[in-house]
This record gives C-alpha cells, structure tokens and sequence, in this order.
C-alpha cells in the first residue's frame, strides 16, 4: 500500500463517524470475517486506521519490496528457539537500541512470524503508517524485511541477530516485490529436481527439456520478477579499440524482468534460445536462491 | 603332337603325382560313390515314407509350433515379470536396510541421493539431495528444507572421506523431522477436544492445550531439543491449579509422554478419563 493510498484510508476512516464505522467495514467485505472480529473498534480511529493499514499489508504481502537478509553463525541454542522467548528477546534488544518504538508481533497459521515495527524518534511517537514489516520462520534463516530505512537499519538487524540467537546477518542478495515467490525460492517448496533415472534421450530436443527442467525445476515455479547481473569486466569487443584499451573495468547493469522470471528462464532453456547445459549465471538464481550478482573478470561473486 | 594351352601339361603331372601319393584310395572312389547313391536312395524312400505317414498331424505339429511360439513369448514376459519383481523386492530391501537410491548425474561427475522418510510403517515424503563430486566433494541441489542445518551437519561429518556417514546424518534429521511431523497430524486427526496452541516448522516444540475433567485448562509443552528423535526431551505443564502438574497421576502421564509418541501417549490419557 503506497503512502497515498494510506493518507487516504487515514482520511476515509477519520470521515466515518464511530458508530457506522463497523457496518462500513462490513459492507466493505475486503476483510475476512475473522479479521473484522480482530478489530478493536472501542480505540482511537487512528490506530484503527493503522490496524487496517496493517491487516491490508498482510492480506497482500506481493507489494512494496522485500529483501532478504540471512542470519549466520548460530548459537547453540539457536535450533530451540520459540515464539514467547523470541518475542521477548526481539522487543526487548530493539527497544534498548531505540526507545521509541511500537512493535507487534504475531504468528500466522503457515508458521511465519509477521512484525511491524513503527519507529519513533526522540520527539515524535512511532510513525505507524511508514511502519517496517519483517516476516521470518524460526528455525530457517531467511529474513524478509519491507520498508526499512538506511537509518533504522543497522539497529533492526542487530535485534533480529541476538533473538534468534545468531552472531551475524548479512544481505541474501534477494529481493522483489513478491514476499511468496522469495518466500518459495528459498524454502524450496516448489517442484524442483527431478532426480529420477532418465534414459539418453537421443533428441536434442528432449534432452533441452530435461535440462531445463533439471535447473529450473517442475510445475509452477515461484513469480520471481526480476534479476539484476552487475558486470566489473573488462571490456571486450573487437570494433571499439578506444573501450577495450582502457584498463578501467567496464561498469554496467542487466536486468532481466518478467511476471515470472524462472519460467521465463526455463522456456527459454528448453526452446533452446539459452544454451544447455544451463549456464551457472541463470541456474544460480534457483540453486542459490539469490537473484542480485555481481560478475568480476574471474568469478561471480557477491 | 599336342596343341595344350601353356601350364596344362604341369598341371597334368601335379595331379599324376597328388594320385599317386594318395594311394589305393583312388581306386575306391567310384564305389564309395555308388555307396553314398545307394544312400541316398534309402534315405529318400526314408523320408517319402514319413511324409506319407504325417499330413494327419501335420496341423497339430504347426499348431504346436504356434502353441510354443506363444507360451516362449509369454514365458519370456513371466520370465520378465519376475525379473523386474525380484529387481523391485532387492530395492525395498536394500531401502529397509538403509541404503538410498541412488544415481549418477552430470556425466558421472555428481550424484543425486534419494532420501525416504517413513514412520510407523508409512512413507512420508522423500528428499533428493545431489552431491557434486569433482574437484572435491560438495552439496550441490537438494529439496531438503532450510530448517535442516545441512551444512553444519556436513561440516561435521567429514564430507570428503565419509559421505555414508554424512547422508546417515542427514537421514536421521530427516526422518526425525518426518516422524515428529506426522505425530502432529495424527494428534489432529485423533484428538479433536485437545487444541494445538503452537508448533513451528522443525516441529522441535508443541503446546497443546487439554481440558481436565474438572473443566480445568492445562497447557502442556513438549520440547523435542534433541532433532534427531521423535520423542520429547523435555514436558512441561501449567495450570491455574498449582498442585495438578505434581499430582501422582500427572507426573506419571508426563512421563508416558516422554516415552511414547504423543498421538499415543494422548489415547492412553484420555482412556484413563484424565483428560476430555
């Protein structure tokens, strides 16, 4: 939900008065039954409205940008970490690094850990409409996190690191605006390898099929949208004398963009525009589960 | 005079002497070959005379041929058939006895593992798990969840001498994991009146909630710290009546918890009217 679209519900909720406030809501029928009981329509109308705003964001996670972070270097006792215990570690580590903050937590049916963080400073309370969200499943360590700031940054990663009983987090190099198709692609929870025993398969059409399969995976594949490949490499190319004599390396960006990328990618495996065996540039992106590289003359790194 | 084509007379005198070392059989050919005629003769009438005797069963024996053409073609299937079922029990067994399957891929340069779950006599779900080989070992794809800590386990087991051990390991988590799942299923299925508070994805931890006969609530927490068993480590119960979780009959259900899966160990507690 864009900032717009939120001033707006500010001002429509603000417009209704109290009383007709739940019937509007009703009639409105965007919400679940369940989650209309979950409001508390004796409060402000402005937490209403961040309730709301709140509700909204977990209904439709595909929005905005998530990226993903990775936590590393478990403790002992990171294996054994439950709900009560990591709220209390989490709430408690971030607001000893800042004092003003509102943070709710709250589990859903499919395991995720959904948190919003509303961050205040010194002189204002916690901003709840630019709130961050940050969703995890204890026990993995992927961390998906929407809407944080550079400022705020380093003190919200620092408390996801000591309550999941981790020493370090670090960029996962994974990021787009669908929370479930990263969700996906790093729980593998798609049909992926399959690892059967397959005859050679003379045709050369068949075998670019296996291929692609075999990379890719089978089914539907996470709606991966986007993947960006940042080249540090000399420039090669045998027209422009100027461009390939310069020792600086040549700096630029491809994105490859689509409603689903791997499907994208694994069409055009097996159609053969992409060459099998799959080159490890593409095949990285579901092996790894990452979809940000940068590629230096000798090895694809980051 | 003679007007031979060159070489005839050499020839000529080849043979002369090719007879003369052969010896007294020369002189014997044209018998032997009155005796091979007279053979043949007998021969023939030999077999006229069976020809004669035959076109009753003439039918019957191409019948028979046809007959046996079928039964080799079947026996060849059965012989198939049984084959392949022999094949297929020796791959169950070799399963049972904790063997994988398992394939080359990548022109032999990885291998791709097979990992079965199963509890209780039912399979649950199999992961596949590919190792590439060369330059040295490595995990390359899997399927295998990221709440199994695949890398720390191959840090410690030896991935370059030892993969049995290694993919033993990793069996076991899994199997583990499935086993603890499925209990969670079944105490679903089973157990309608007792109400599962909370679980995560390892199923390491489970908070049910039970209704003492009383109308008391009692939560029970069961900690399965210990990832490669399917049985609690640890049970914990909280109630509003402080004195219920020390009562005789509560710390001998705690402790059948911990021994028995819980699906179980909560049709035993239910039988024994302790719990709704």
């Amino acid at each position: 939900m864009d900032n717009s679209a939120k001033h707006l519900l500010q001002r429509l909720v603000r417009r209704i008065p109290v009383s007709m406030l739940k019937s509007t809501l009703d009639k409105w029928e965007r919400l679940t039954a369940e989650k209309r009981k979950s409001l508390d329509f004796t409060q402000s109308k402005w937490i209403i409205t961040q309730e709301l705003v709140a509700l909204y964001i977990t209904e439709n996670p595909n929005q905005g940008m998530w990226h993903t972070f990775q936590l590393v270097e478990p403790e002992d006792d990171a294996h054994s970490v439950e709900l009560m215990q990591f709220k209390e570690l989490f709430k408690s580590h971030l607001r000893e690094l800042q004092r003003n903050v509102s943070v709710k937590i709250k589990k859903h049916t499919d395991q995720a850990v959904w948190i919003r963080v509303a961050w205040g400073d010194g002189l204002s309370s916690p901003n709840h409409l630019k709130a961050t969200y940050v969703v995890l499943y204890l026990q993995t360590p992927y961390v998906f996190v929407n809407a944080l700031s550079s400022k705020h940054k380093p003190l919200l990663l620092q408390a996801l690191t000591l309550s999941t009983r981790h020493q370090q987090i670090k960029a996962a190099n994974l990021s787009g605006q669908k929370l479930t198709a990263l969700r996906d692609l790093l729980m593998r929870q798609y049909q992926q390898v399959k690892l059967r025993v397959e005859k050679v398969q003379a045709e050369a059409s068949a075998n670019r099929h296996r291929m692609a399969r075999e990379t890719f995976g089978d089914g539907m594949l996470p709606a991966l949208q986007s993947a960006v490949f940042k080249l540090e490499t000399k420039f090669k190319g045998p027209t422009n004398e100027a461009m390939t004599q310069r020792d600086e390396p040549f700096i630029c960006s491809v994105k490859f963009s689509s409603s689903n990328l791997l499907e994208s990618l694994r069409h055009c495996a097996s159609s053969g525009i992409a060459s099998t065996p799959v080159t490890p540039m593409l095949s990285s992106i579901p092996l790894k589960g990452r979809n940000y590289f940068v590629i230096t003359d000798n090895v694809l790194t980051a | 005079k003679c007007f031979l084509p060159p070489g005839v007379l050499s020839h000529l005198s080849l043979l002369e002497v090719q007879a003369r070392s052969r010896g007294s059989q020369v002189p014997q050919q044209p018998s032997r070959v009155k005796e091979l005629k007279a053979k043949v003769e007998a021969l023939t009438s030999q077999r006229d005379q069976l020809k004669a005797e035959a076109p009753v069963d003439k039918q019957r024996v191409d019948g028979e041929d046809e007959e046996m053409d079928v039964d080799s073609e079947s026996s060849e299937l059965f012989h198939l058939m049984a084959r392949h079922s022999e094949l297929m029990d020796l791959l169950h067994a070799h399963n049972l006895i904790g063997g994988y399957d398992a394939i080359t891929t990548n022109r032999g340069k990885s291998m791709c593992f097979s990992l079965a779950t199963q509890y209780e006599g039912v399979y649950l779900d199999t992961y596949n798990l590919e190792l590439n080989l060369k330059p040295n070992v490595r995990i390359s794809r899997h399927n295998i969840p990221p709440f199994i800590p695949l890398n720390s386990l191959a840090e410690q087991s030896d991935l370059q001498t030892d993969v049995r051990a290694f993919l033993a390991t990793v069996s076991q988590h899994l199997n583990a994991f499935a086993g603890r799942r499925q209990q969670l299923k079944l105490v679903k299925e089973q157990h309608k009146s007792v109400e599962v508070m909370e679980s995560n994805l390892l199923c390491s931890i489970l908070v049910l909630m039970f209704t003492v006969p009383k109308k008391t609530p009692l939560l029970c927490t069961l900690e399965y710290t210990d990832h490669t068993r399917c049985l609690p480590t640890q049970v914990h119960l909280n109630c509003e009546d402080e004195l219920l979780p020390d009562s005789p009959k509560w710390k001998k259900n705690c402790s059948l918890l911990m021994e028995v899966p819980v699906h179980r160990a909560l049709t035993a507690i239910k039988k024994a009217s302790d719990i709704i």
